[in-house]
């Protein structure tokens, strides 16, 4: 009984080409409808003055019934005598799908079925298109209702023809073609002899030898961090392995902080093995107390993933509303959740001819290509090296609004950058490390940094703030730009270099302050986004960008300290705002508007913030 | 254990930890049916030895006496924090319906009182795609309104183990870590991991439950089947549907799908 494996299927194409009626005859055929069952479906039928339909064993809503469509996808138990299968169908009519896509999604084996009394039309096209997003790329392609066409060869061919020719230019390889009518039963578990000319096999005996080919071409290591339960003394790191395996005693590397670790053991109930491998839902617990957080990805030091904050993705839109550039969405890609914007549209490809729309409005059931920007570095994977690490879904309040693939092609790996270690210092390892000072202060440490134009508000929100936090014992210190400058940053000015080395200084400090347990929270106008990209660089998984936004005008109009009046009068020289740039945030974690929210309500925001990112849960 | 009960324990225990990870205030249903004491199994298996939340059961107060024995005992010996829920009188109940299904919905407003009282924003149920067409159409987190309801003409996508967790408050969602089993799987997996079971599921005279529900619209089914063993050897041949004893099934055609969209399980 080891080793067997139950392929899902899906099928995929047109409304109304025959999907469920399809999978219905199959599974007549194969002796799985239950006499009660059919019994049922002829009644339902006969209600409806309709002959025997097939289609009813799987349309089980009343609307389906009534429509004579598949509106959600299903799935169905299948037994051949060589194996089982599971088979999925997933509704053709072009509004239902992001149905099709939840159903063809776990797929392993891909049928494409197309009227060939009808020909080729719009979704069968596009669910081709589909497909090949999905990583199916080796499909079954049935050509349906032979008997409407008294199963002539000619047509046959030249609608074969006219598919193969679409899908060679979308990479999709045809495993088979095979012409049947599921209504009569041609070809579905016999040959048929009202089509004598094919010489293939039937449904059946192509899927009973269907071979299944590993999804990931890679089995290089991936664990993205599902969770970290405390168990007891334990601290066990909860996850599933994407691809490669894991043994006790292993070394891994989590990213996105360049960590190496050993399993120290493998936790499990009742009791756990030596070796999980790929598809493994396991625990364990690790040989120092490193910073681990949900989301992170543990690799071999030999092969890592890749980390990226620029990069490109194949897009299918599923949302009734548009994409709309620069905005917020929220980035999942395994366990992981972070905020990006999609910063370009390169194209919308039309799936009828494979040319790029015109257009750049990219609209409900549309497939793109798009560059995203996100203010972390996201551990990830081009879809082509590994399919598990290589695709995400885009969220927006509404729920999922699109899936996609990712290119990494054209983006450099930012994880060299990043591990700017210089190789002659050593560093000295303490006995007493950051978990342990987070143990015991209950809270995470974190950097909060306050960007935004003087009289902006960072100080006023960031005193209060402070305050609130260290009412309720957390270890918090603000780091003030204007007080920095009175001691360690004395004598910088405020030329672009100097600014530069003000951020530095004060990003190492935040830095400290970190390590020591502590929220820091960073108080600097720092105009420059470069700067602040270095400032995130010193300790990316925990530092937080908050944007506190007011316009230049209602700065100045406020000027607290009198500063706007004198840069005016040029008095002041490299005022930001007035004589010197301020680039604005792109991908804020937080923006906090202090125009149109109060102080109270600013303060709120950004406490509610660090709690929800920092407090132990 | 096979390769198929590995990849479904697994594809399970990922759904335990992503809810309990995603939602906050957890609860699961536990109908002391065969298919609930798999997801208890399972849930040990997912949070290493314990269930970190409370675990509700739904009582008509005409479940099999059997049934009760065996929740009574299995709650102390699991640990179970146990939530005892009682449901309205027949009276209160949707007139509309056929009487068996009439019944069987007083377990749904049993269950929405307990999600009020509890503030529950997930319920963990052991529901299956083979067991009746419109559960096959289900997702693994289905959201559900205020009143319980399914919009079943409008499911979120679902793929790549992504989902939405972000609702309003007054809605909450209804995990299905077993929507990918079949019940010859509950009872291979179930016989592998030697599971605890009433045995009600045997043979006695001829008869046996293949599914247990309220005991007055609950009938057995004829079968010989003994044993752990016996019972896989005749699913492989049967061709009665295991809700065949279920009477609120069959009573019309739409039946089913009325009470899942009103909130049944």
């Amino acid at each position: 009984m080891k080793n067997i494996q139950i392929p899902r299927v899906v099928i995929v194409g047109h409304v109304d080409h025959g999907k469920s009626s399809f999978i219905g005859r199959l599974m007549y055929d194969l002796g799985h409808v239950p006499k009660e069952k059919f019994n049922e479906i002829k009644e339902v039928s006969d209600n409806r003055g309709m002959e025997f339909e097939f289609a009813f064993l799987l349309d089980a809503l009343q609307d389906e019934r009534n429509q004579g469509i598949t509106i959600d996808t299903t799935q169905i138990f299948f037994k051949t005598k060589k194996r089982n299968y599971i088979f999925i169908d997933a509704p053709g009519h072009k509004e239902f799908i992001k149905n099709m896509i939840t159903g063809a999604s776990s797929a392993d084996i891909a049928f494409l079925i197309v009227d060939v009394h009808e020909g080729i039309k719009e979704q069968t096209k596009k669910h081709a298109y589909l497909l090949k997003l999905l990583g199916l790329t080796n499909v079954i392609v049935l050509y349906n209702k032979m008997d409407k066409i008294d199963y002539n060869h000619q047509i046959f061919l030249s609608v074969k023809n006219d598919l193969e020719d679409y899908l060679k230019k979308i990479n999709i390889n045809i495993h088979d073609s095979i012409p049947i009518s599921a209504k009569h039963g041609d070809n579905i578990s016999k040959n048929s002899t009202s089509i004598p000319w094919y010489k293939g096999k039937n449904v059946i005996r192509v899927l009973d030898n269907y071979s299944l080919e590993k999804s990931t071409i890679s089995n290089s290591l991936r664990f993205p961090v599902q969770d970290i339960y405390k168990i007891g003394d334990k601290r066990v790191i909860i996850g599933r392995i994407e691809s490669g395996r894991i043994r006790k005693d292993d070394e891994l590397l989590f990213l996105p902080s360049n960590q190496t670790v050993r399993v120290k053991s493998l936790e499990a109930w009742p009791e756990a093995k030596d070796t999980y491998s790929e598809g493994d839902c396991i625990g364990f617990t690790l040989s120092d107390q490193i910073f681990v957080d949900v989301g992170n990805i543990a690799a071999k030091v030999e092969t890592p993933p890749k980390l990226m904050n620029r990069f490109e993705a194949n897009l299918f839109w599923l949302s009734s509303l548009k994409l709309k550039l620069n905005q917020k969405y929220k980035f999942k890609i395994n366990t992981g959740e972070y905020s990006v914007i999609v910063k370009e549209v390169k194209k919308i490809i039309d799936t009828d001819n494979l040319d790029s729309k015109s257009s750049k409005n990219v609209l409900k059931n549309d497939i793109c290509e798009v560059v995203i920007h996100s203010s972390q570095l996201i551990p990830m994977d081009d879809f082509t090296v590994n399919q598990k690490t290589g695709r995400f879904c885009l969220l927006d309040n509404s729920g999922i609004v699109a899936g996609g693939i990712l290119n990494l092609k054209n983006y450099p790996d930012q994880r060299e950058s990043s591990e700017n270690l210089n190789k002659n210092i050593v560093a000295e390892e303490f006995f007493i490390n950051e978990i342990d000072r987070s143990m015991m202060l209950k809270h995470r440490p974190g950097i909060i940094w306050l960007t935004g134009l003087s009289g902006s508000g960072k100080s006023t929100i960031a005193k209060a703030v402070e305050k609130k936090l260290f009412l309720e014992n957390f270890s918090v210190f603000t780091l003030d730009g204007d007080n920095l400058r009175l001691g360690l940053n004395k004598g910088l000015s405020f030329t672009p270099e100097d600014r530069t080395e003000n951020i530095r200084r004060t990003a190492e400090v935040a830095k400290l302050f970190s390590q020591a347990g502590f929220i820091v929270i960073v108080s600097l106008i720092s105009p420059y986004r470069s700067e602040r990209r270095k400032a995130r660089d010193v300790r990316p998984e925990i530092f937080r960008l908050i944007y506190t936004k007011a316009s230049v005008d209602e700065c100045s109009k406020r000027d607290v300290k009198g500063l706007y009046a004198k840069a005016k009068t040029g008095e002041i020289k490299n005022f930001t705002g007035i004589s010197s740039p301020y680039e604005e945030p792109e991908t804020p974690d937080l923006i906090i508007d202090t125009i149109s929210d109060s102080v109270e309500q600013s303060v709120s925001k950004l406490y509610k913030f660090i709690k929800k990112e920092f407090s132990f849960s | 254990m096979d390769d198929h009960l590995k990849k479904l324990e697994n594809e399970s225990i990922y759904i335990f930890r992503q809810s309990y990870k995603s939602i906050k205030n957890i609860a699961m249903l536990w109908s002391l049916g065969k298919d609930s004491n798999v997801m208890m199994w399972l849930a040990f298996k997912a949070f290493l030895g314990k269930v970190p939340f409370p675990v509700v059961h739904v009582d008509t107060e005409k479940k099999f006496k059997e049934m009760y024995e065996f929740r009574d005992k299995y709650e102390k010996k699991w640990k179970l924090d146990l939530i005892k829920g009682d449901c309205p009188p027949i009276g209160e109940v949707d007139p509309s319906l056929p009487p068996a299904a009439r019944s069987a919905a007083r377990k749904t407003e049993g269950l929405k009182r307990i999600l009020d009282e509890h503030k529950f924003k997930g319920v963990i149920a052991g529901i299956r795609r083979d067991e009746q067409g419109t559960r096959a159409k289900e997702r693994v987190f289905s959201p559900r309104d205020e009143s319980g309801t399914w919009d079943v003409k409008n499911q979120p996508p679902e793929f790549w183990d992504q989902s939405n967790f972000n609702y309003p408050d007054s809605v909450h969602i209804r995990i299905h870590p077993l929507l990918g089993w079949t019940e010859i799987d509950i009872w291979r997996y179930i016989k592998d991991q030697n599971i605890p079971i009433v045995d009600l599921y045997f043979s006695k005279n001829g008869k046996r439950y293949r599914s247990l529900g309220d005991k007055d619209i609950t009938f057995p089914v004829d079968s010989d089947a003994k044993t752990l063993e016996e019972i896989i050897d005749e699913l492989q041949i049967t061709k009665t549907s295991e809700r065949a004893g279920r009477a609120m099934d069959h009573e019309q055609e739409d039946v089913f799908e009325r009470l899942r969209t009103s909130g049944y399980m």
